[in-house]
């Protein structure tokens, strides 16, 4: 639905966006990266509010910049809070509801805003909405004309714990009527919860794209971290670097009494998971420790998003 | 032996000079100063700034052409070139227009960005801190208020056209920092005062101006159908340029008015709107 | 295109700036008032209260303070995307603008500039402030809104442009008072009124084709502006 070849966008001298390149589809796609990586110059590319210096953007099948009809299709949420501060919230929302040509707006307007838990009789001009109260108009008025592509710009942004829950529902709800979602965030167990493919950027670049479980196996450069508890800590270490299965060991807890009840951890760095996994149990046996738990420690999102937005670590000599 | 370095530990206390509210005040009038003109800034920042002085400038510059130019037997310095007092007619639409930039410029980003609390929570008082914006303004308006006279003096001097003594040199040079100082005194009171009341430099500036204009537009109609003339002392356009002229010795173009009158008139509004900004402030809640 | 026009007409009515150019307006009437009063007044000063107060001063900043933020505003506080990102034709959202600054301003403006007239000098005053207003009025408010999305701090920028072009350059010789708007509007107040005959500086077709053609030529350009520029 999404189609992105070769796309830059520089201002003057600084790039903001470096010759990126990818496809989104249908469902919820997660766009990471830390604040200046270009995420929110990247998605006002994908809704033609600016051109692409280099490359050319599509939206499905067309280009969003110069052709307003594509705007029945597309919904944004942007990053800056200004809304029209002298309406109601369902003013703003019955507004954006005409602009699409809906049959009746008012009454789009008020579903859009209920499906954001948000009051549609409330008088109040927006002037006197909270951040959170902004944020959910400003998704209602993405959502009012039901979309087939959303692009959300920090839509969570202060938020309280309920109400990103509930949006994040709606999110994953659209993704699964078939509409692209496409939401931009720093915040990582949020985006974790979308779902599992993300793009993530870093310096204005590209730096991965997919299901991040999948991009944590690809990067070969970075060890997997994963802890052991065992009765028996020493000879389960010592046992598994004999074994060659890990690249480095490092003993958690020192102390002789609660290894005896609860275990003692063992910090393994290894790079090949799937091997490991295989020679623990023999390694284990073989240095007659019981294996407690085994749990990986950097394949959830933030590992793998600090390792990409992270310098790389120089050569060892 | 270790290379090893550290280059940024982070947030550390200021160990140097403290230099206390007189370095505060040096601080922020500088600051404040290189804002105004647009120095160290964008290219946008410096165009009326740029555009005001060259418009200040220009006519002086032609003038002192003329004087080097053409010798006396050919043209007659003092019949062409206009009087140092007399000149400001030139160059009254760069003045009100810097007038009008130079005051909001100064005061309304601090309120707006939040700047102010952070000023204020150095060694800055209310009234240290607007010290220190008027302490700016006065010398940056003083740019086309003292510089184009001046300009025009030195050329004409170099020239052979100037003052025929060094003692009229000087007292010609007193008159132009007099007056010049004035006129920069009375629209930075207003300038400021008008930017005390808003948040917004476009809106300040906007109002400057409209007050200029209108007190002139109004009290001069209002005279011309047979009003007292002392409406005239209403008229922020004329007042100050006025008071140029007797500075100069001259009666200008309202003789009817008193000298006395012009003075205190003109230390009237500049006094008030001095007050106004500082009620404003002293009544400011600053919040962030 | 009536939704947009709602909605640009309620963002320009601002407390503040109507009280501030209504008593401009007000001033503009008591100044007529004072001259209709005056014994020694004679048509030249009618005509002069007009041209000085209301087409030099009271019209154009009148026309800048409303037509610069109708499209302005939102550009720079980053509210324009609501609108931008519509299926609507850019003109429309230029026309709406366009509309709603012109619905306030011309009560606005010509109103008390026609009832000044009235007071100062009555008959063919009346008529030429309200045709020469009116002129000046949708001449500037083409030149604001499109000064308006151009540029930030729009108000400076046309300031300056009252002071130093309509009130200094345009001044200054017959070729810049052709493509003044001031100028022009002046002509047309001369012509229409007793105004002495120094008061016509423009040919009649001049004086009213440059000022429409301005306006026309600077919606044209706002219209461009509006579809290639970047939206925050």
């Amino acid at each position: 639905m999404i189609q992105v070849a070769g796309v830059s966008r520089w201002f003057g001298d600084v790039v903001a966006v470096s010759d990126v390149s990818f496809d989104v589809g249908p469902g919820v796609t997660a766009l990471l990266g830390p604040n200046g990586a270009g995420k929110s110059t990247l998605l006002r590319l994908l809704c033609g509010l600016t051109t692409p210096s280099q490359g050319t953007v599509r939206v499905l099948g067309a280009n969003p910049r110069g052709d307003p009809s594509l705007y029945r299709r597309i919904g944004l949420v942007p990053q800056q809070e200004a809304v029209f501060e002298r309406l109601t919230g369902l003013a703003f929302v019955a507004l954006a509801a005409e602009l699409h040509g809906l049959p009746s707006p008012e009454t789009a307007a008020e579903g859009a805003l209920r499906l954001v838990d948000l009051d549609p009789g409330d008088r109040r001009p927006l002037s006197t909405y909270s951040k959170g109260m902004r944020q959910r108009v400003k998704v209602a008025q993405a959502l009012v004309h039901e979309p087939e592509v959303v692009v959300l710009d920090e839509p969570l942004e202060g938020l309280d714990p309920r109400q990103r829950l509930h949006l994040i529902d709606l999110f994953r709800t659209l993704g699964a009527e078939g509409r692209c979602v496409l939401v931009s965030s720093h915040v990582l167990d949020e985006v974790e919860r979308f779902g599992s493919r993300v793009l993530v950027m870093a310096q204005g670049r590209l730096a991965a794209e997919g299901d991040f479980h999948d991009i944590r196996e690809l990067m070969d450069d970075r060890p997997h971290r994963l802890r052991l508890r065992t009765d028996r800590p020493h000879a389960l270490a010592g046992a598994l670097v004999a074994s060659g299965a890990a690249t480095a060991v490092r003993l958690e807890v020192q102390d002789p009494q609660s290894d005896r009840t609860t275990g003692s951890g063992v910090l393994v760095d290894t790079v090949d998971v799937a091997a490991f996994r295989a020679t623990v149990a023999g390694a284990a046996q073989q240095a007659g420790a019981r294996l407690l738990e085994l749990t990986p420690l950097d394949d959830d999102l933030e590992s793998v998003f600090r390792y990409l937005v992270a310098p790389v670590p120089p050569e060892p000599r | 032996m270790s290379d090893a370095r550290i280059l940024d530990r982070g947030y550390r206390r200021y160990d140097g000079a403290r230099l206390g509210a007189r370095g505060a005040i040096g601080s922020l009038t500088r600051q404040s100063a290189l804002r105004a003109l647009g120095l160290r800034r964008t290219f946008w920042a410096k165009v009326f700034p740029l555009l005001s002085a060259i418009i200040a400038y220009l006519p002086a510059t032609v003038f002192v052409g003329i004087a080097a130019l053409f010798p006396d037997e050919l043209l007659d310095p003092d019949a062409v070139i206009p009087g140092y007092g007399e000149y400001y007619s030139f160059i009254t639409a760069a003045i009100v227009v810097f007038v009008a930039l130079v005051g909001p410029e100064v005061l309304c980003p601090d309120r707006r960005d939040g700047m102010l609390g952070l000023y204020l929570a150095s060694p800055l008082t209310r009234d240290t801190y607007l010290l220190a914006k008027a302490l700016a303004v006065v010398p940056v308006l003083a740019i086309v208020t003292v510089g184009p006279p001046l300009l025009l003096l030195v050329g004409r001097t170099f020239a052979d056209a100037g003052p025929e003594s060094f003692g009229d040199f000087l007292t010609v040079l007193v008159r132009i920092l007099v007056s010049g100082l004035a006129i920069s005194a009375a629209y930075t009171a207003i300038s400021l005062a008008a930017a005390s009341l808003t948040d917004r430099r476009a809106v300040a500036s906007a109002g400057v101006i409209l007050l200029l204009l209108v007190t002139s537009v109004a009290t001069t109609v209002l005279v011309e159908l047979g009003g007292s003339e002392r409406l005239l002392l209403l008229n922020l356009f004329l007042l100050p340029f006025e008071l140029v002229q007797r500075v100069y010795g001259e009666l200008g173009s309202e003789p009817q008015l008193a000298t006395v009158e012009l003075v205190a008139a003109n230390a009237a509004w500049t006094l008030g709107a001095g007050f106004l900004v500082r009620e404003r402030y002293r009544r400011l809640q600053v919040t962030r | 295109m009536s939704t947009l026009y709602r909605l640009f007409l309620r963002s320009q009515l601002v407390r503040g700036r109507i009280i501030g150019l209504g008593s401009l307006g007000l001033l503009a009437v008591c100044l007529g008032f004072a001259v209709g009063a005056s014994d020694g007044a004679g048509p030249r000063d009618g005509a002069e209260l007009v041209s000085e107060y209301g087409l030099a001063l009271f019209v154009p900043v009148s026309v800048l303070l409303f037509a610069s933020a109708v499209l302005g505003d939102p550009n720079e506080d980053g509210t324009l995307v609501y609108l931008w990102l519509r299926p609507v034709a850019r003109w429309k959202i230029v026309a709406a603008a366009v509309a709603a600054a012109l619905s306030l301003c011309l009560p606005l403006v010509v109103l008390p500039m026609a009832l000044a007239g009235a007071l100062a000098g009555g008959g063919g005053l009346v008529v030429g402030a309200i045709a020469s207003c009116t002129l000046a009025t949708v001449s500037y408010v083409g030149i604001f809104t499109w000064l308006g999305l151009r540029v930030k701090r729009a108000l400076v920028w046309g300031l300056a442009y009252i002071l130093i072009w309509e009130g200094f350059v345009a001044r200054a010789g017959s070729t810049p008072a052709t493509l003044s708007v001031r100028a022009s509007t002046r002509s047309v107040l001369g012509r229409i009124s007793d105004a002495p005959r120094d008061f016509v500086e423009v040919g009649s077709i001049a004086a009213v084709l440059v000022p429409l053609l301005a306006a026309a030529v600077a919606l044209w350009l706002t219209v461009r502006r509006l579809a290639s520029q970047d939206v925050a």
